[in-house]
């Protein structure tokens, strides 16, 4: 167990300072570690500097908290759980560097990370030719299926689809016309590709949407909002926005988006990336209403989230963590979803081998704080979970307006795309 | 047994104390807010109704349990009779605002969009209506007049008559007039019409322009010239709104680059180094800024709200000293190697970021939005005047002139002209040469400062904010020429504006891209920039 020391802390600044500084040039050492003997070590790949550092960073910790509540129940296969983390810098093909680092210097047994899908790209042929194991946690595009990497998020089949239909649904607000707005990488344009197909499967014509990209860490949203307002303003049905910017231009479109007294029942805003932490800093009171669809929710009802809730607590006021205690976000509950569905694997085969833990995955349950039971089968490295569509309250949260019944089939591919 | 008596006696009462029969029963109606989505709409939907009823009575209620439910201080309990409203510091019956104890377990509905808009329109009308103050019911007016065609013309009507205001009174009958726009009586459509046309904005002209598949516009010429005519007033107010708009965004955006580049335009001008750190200057400010409203928060509250005023002081003092801290340190002993004072100012940006990480954390910081700077205020056809922007833009001209007084107005101003011009002559007849850069790279910096002060209403305020604005920076500061004031001003101009008339058309990726393009191709030509101070560098 690595202890989250102010020794190791000081080392990952110092870290920091040099991925920060020498992104494109030679990799210096700049992966963390303490222990070496009698240990299994799992490597993170977040980063905790950049434009992605506010929400990547905490996964860092999750996923220590993870392994510290595994060692605590007796470690995994005789071995105690070592974490080591690094600090890619948001910086996408440093991600790749530092994962090949980790599997061939470190020889960690499984790899944790990556928010964006441009990282996760980015590593995915370091995992291919070492024929290592990659947890993503993030809900993404989908399309891609490599036996390396198992998707712990819902592709979107089983997360954006649902959302939209309820918006289009009665029950949501019938939206008939739709601008979709996301920063300008793979994530977004996919998405918004098999959005289009839906729509054209379900007799939208194509003069009721409108697609937009802007920079990765845009802010200056002015434009495109009055864009928006002119869009809404056109005759044709209920707009919405579909939201698919990431980072840091998340609320700095809410801001630009309440300055101009567009409210959440005029135009609605699904922001499919959009996370508590996300809120941190606004005043939410007007976007009270705005949506967005994870497989987790702090909401969520049940024992085994009010478990992690506190123990996420606990472990931050333990550790100095320097993250809120009373935030949690889907992608911290699918890290600690991650670590603990590694450890099933490898508990069931017996060994840290990738092969034989892949081969373990079929058939593994884990009682995810979200409340839904989540599952592995033999067909892919996909896992079934349920799906939340939440609505902003005025307290930087998300109430729960709707939840999927059970666990939907993960589909990989859509027939949308 | 005995709570359906009871709930049947608190019915009665209601019905006995004055609310007229088909005004729904109050127990009836928070049944129905806590219940399914359906039944929640429903009961909004009769209260939206119940509000153009003439007996006013029961109306300050439904006004209660409405903005409850909105608030989420409406919290549900299995039985309607013991639902509170637990808001502005009591807890309360909400079926007879008694005082009263919070149930167990309370249920707080969450409202679904549809259900909202039902209720915040409800909401709308009920305060028109029953509002305490005339602004309170001059602001639910100008709600309800985005959406006058759906709220029943009762409403209006009575409103009006009970109106005391006489100023309010005629605005309302005036948005009463467009919920006619449907009515049989044509020449209440054309008054309808025209009144839509007076406010001018895409909004309007979709209604409008849905009139030209009326039977009316065929059929009553009077009413074809009236569509026809206000369609085209509207367009011209939506064509003006938009040159505004444009305008407006452009100028919002330069504020924000000359803000970013102004300190790196004199230190860039002044001693030629490259400050990579002035990003992080800036972001020092908008941290000092937080501290200062922090400090205020617990020193005195009732400033708190001023924190932007107050932080002007701290966050330019703070970031000039850590300026000449710096130059006095490290970039004096760097002045004749410019790439080490490149590399070392990079470090110095790093060393910040990392600090300010540690001790702050990575998360965006937390700040107040005082009335001053929030929401906006519509002018003509879509052009919204923001505020927090329009706070940026009076900044921007406030520094603007006060750098102009420093630099050509006092002492320091001329030294620093001097040793911009030729630093060894000035250093010849006897200006301290020394002193001044430490003083400039103190100014410099204080001016980065004022700028991650004018934007924390604008950006998130996190340790990497200061990134963003380099590479802008840089690009206004050569363009405009090194070292002139005026020639950052108008670089930045142009580039924002440049940068918003390409955005509706291409996007905002080409409009970075094409902007660079524009300047390199602009330094090709005109290699010094747009301004030229006659200096050493000649």
């Amino acid at each position: 167990m690595t202890k989250f020391s102010r020794r190791s802390f000081l080392k990952s600044t110092a870290g920091a300072a040099a991925a920060a500084g020498l992104t494109n040039l030679a990799a210096p050492a700049l992966i963390t570690s303490a222990r070496a003997a009698g240990t299994v070590k799992l490597g993170c790949l977040f980063s905790s500097s950049g434009t992605m550092a506010n929400i990547e960073g905490r996964l860092n910790h999750v996923v220590r908290m993870a392994a510290d509540e595994i060692n605590a129940a007796g470690g995994v296969n005789g071995s105690t759980i070592e974490v080591v983390t690094s600090d890619p810098a948001s910086d996408w093909p440093l991600y790749a560097q530092i994962g090949r680092q980790m599997l061939q210097q470190e020889k960690v047994a499984s790899l944790f990370g990556c928010w964006t899908s441009v990282s996760r790209k980015s590593v995915l042929p370091v995992v291919e030719q070492a024929d290592g194991l990659l947890f993503y946690p993030l809900h993404f595009e989908g399309d891609e299926n490599s036996k390396n990497v198992v998707y712990v998020n819902s592709p979107p089949a089983s997360s954006v689809l649902p959302a939209v239909d309820y918006l289009m649904s009665d029950e949501g607000v019938t939206a008939k016309r739709f601008f979709m707005l996301g920063s300008d990488y793979v994530w977004p344009r996919t998405i918004n590709k098999q959005l289009k197909g839906y729509f054209k499967s379900k007799g939208i014509p194509e003069t009721s949407w409108k697609e937009e990209y802007v920079p990765l860490g845009f802010s200056n949203f002015q434009t495109l909002v009055n864009q928006i307002r002119a869009f809404a303003d056109q005759p044709g049905g209920q707009p919405v926005v579909i939201l698919t910017t990431v980072g840091s231009s998340i609320p700095d479109f809410f801001r630009e988006f309440i300055n101009q007294g567009i409210k959440a029942t005029e135009v609605p805003v699904l922001g499919l990336d959009v996370v508590e932490a996300d809120l941190e800093g606004l005043d939410t009171a007007p976007l009270v209403g705005h949506l967005n669809c994870w497989a987790y929710l702090q909401k969520a009802a049940g024992p085994a989230n009010e478990k992690f809730l506190k123990d996420w607590a606990g472990y931050v006021k333990a550790k100095n963590v320097p993250f809120k205690a009373d935030v949690v976000i889907d992608p911290m509950v699918s890290a600690y979803d991650s670590v603990h569905l590694w450890a099933l694997a490898a508990k069931k085969a017996g060994s840290f081998e990738v092969p034989q833990v892949r081969a373990a995955f079929d058939g593994i349950t884990f009682d995810c704080p979200s409340g839904y039971k989540l599952k592995m089968t033999a067909e892919n490295n996909y896992v079934y979970r349920g799906v939340f569509i939440g609505s902003v309250n005025e307290a930087q949260g998300f109430d729960i307006l709707w939840q999927s019944k059970d666990e939907p089939k993960p589909i990989p591919f859509s027939p949308y795309g | 047994m005995i709570r359906p008596l009871i709930l049947g006696w608190l019915f009665a009462v209601a019905v006995a104390t004055g609310a007229s029969a088909q005004s729904p029963g109050r127990a009836e109606l928070i049944a129905g807010l806590c219940g399914n989505a359906a039944a929640t709409g429903d009961a909004g939907n009769r209260i939206l109704a119940s509000a153009g009823q003439p007996d006013a009575a029961e109306l300050p209620w439904m006004e209660t349990v409405t903005s409850a439910l909105l608030d989420r201080q409406l919290k549900c309990a299995a039985d309607p009779g013991q639902t509170v409203v637990d808001g502005g510091g009591a807890v309360r019956n909400a079926v007879t605002l008694e005082p009263a104890s919070a149930p167990d377990q309370p249920k707080v509905p969450v409202l679904n969009l549809k259900n909202r808009a039902v209720f915040e329109l409800a909401q709308s009308a009920l305060r028109l209506r029953v509002g305490a103050t005339p602004s309170v019911r001059r602001q639910a007016l100008t709600a309800l007049g985005r959406k006058a065609a759906s709220v029943p013309v009762e409403v209006f009507e009575q409103a009006a008559a009970g109106e005391s205001d006489a100023g309010l009174k005629a605005e309302i009958e005036s948005t009463a007039q467009i919920s006619a726009l449907n009515s049989p009586d044509i020449a209440k459509r054309i008054a309808a019409v025209e009144r839509l046309a007076s406010t001018p904005n895409r909004r309007v002209q979709t209604q409008i322009a849905a009139l030209l598949a009326d039977p009316a516009y065929k059929s009553d010429q009077k009413f074809r010239l009236a569509v026809d005519a206000a369609l085209i007033k509207v367009g011209q107010g939506i064509l003006l709104g938009d040159v505004l708009s444009t305008l407006y965004n452009g100028l919002s955006f330069a504020s924000i680059l000359f803000m970013a580049a102004i300190g790196l335009s004199v230190i860039f001008g002044l001693m030629g180094v490259i400050n990579l750190a002035q990003g992080e200057l800036i972001m020092i400010g908008a941290y000092v800024t937080w501290l200062t409203q922090e400090a205020l928060k617990s020193i005195a509250p009732g400033l708190a709200d001023y924190y932007l005023f107050i932080a002007v002081v701290p966050a330019f003092l703070v970031t000039a000293g850590i300026g000449v801290l710096l130059e006095a340190t490290i970039l004096r002993h760097l002045y004749k190697r410019p790439l080490m004072s490149l590399l070392a100012t990079w470090a110095i940006s790093l060393f910040l970021i990392n600090l300010v990480r540690v001790s702050f954390g990575t998360q965006n910081l937390q700040f107040l939005t005082p009335f001053y700077i929030s929401g906006g205020v519509p002018v003509v056809g879509d052009f919204i005047v923001t505020w927090n922007r329009l706070f940026a833009i009076a900044f921007a001209a406030i520094t603007l002139a006060l750098t102009w007084f420093v630099v050509n107005r006092t002492g320091l101003g001329l030294n620093i002209r001097a040793v911009t011009q030729n630093r060894d002559m000035a250093g010849c007849i006897g200006i301290p040469t020394r002193k001044i850069d430490m003083m400039a790279f103190g100014l410099g910096s204080g001016l980065a400062g004022l700028a991650g002060l004018s934007l924390s209403p604008i950006y998130n305020v996190n340790p990497q904010m200061g990134g963003n604005f380099i590479i802008d920076s840089f690009m206004v500061v050569v363009l405009g020429g090194v070292g002139t004031i005026g020639g950052t001003l108008v670089a930045a101009l142009g580039v924002g504006q440049v940068n918003v008339l390409i955005e509706p058309l291409w996007g905002a990726v080409a409009a970075k891209v094409i902007v660079l393009f524009l300047i390199i191709a602009f330094l090709q030509w005109r290699p010094e920039g747009l301004f030229t101070a006659k200096g050493r560098r000649r």
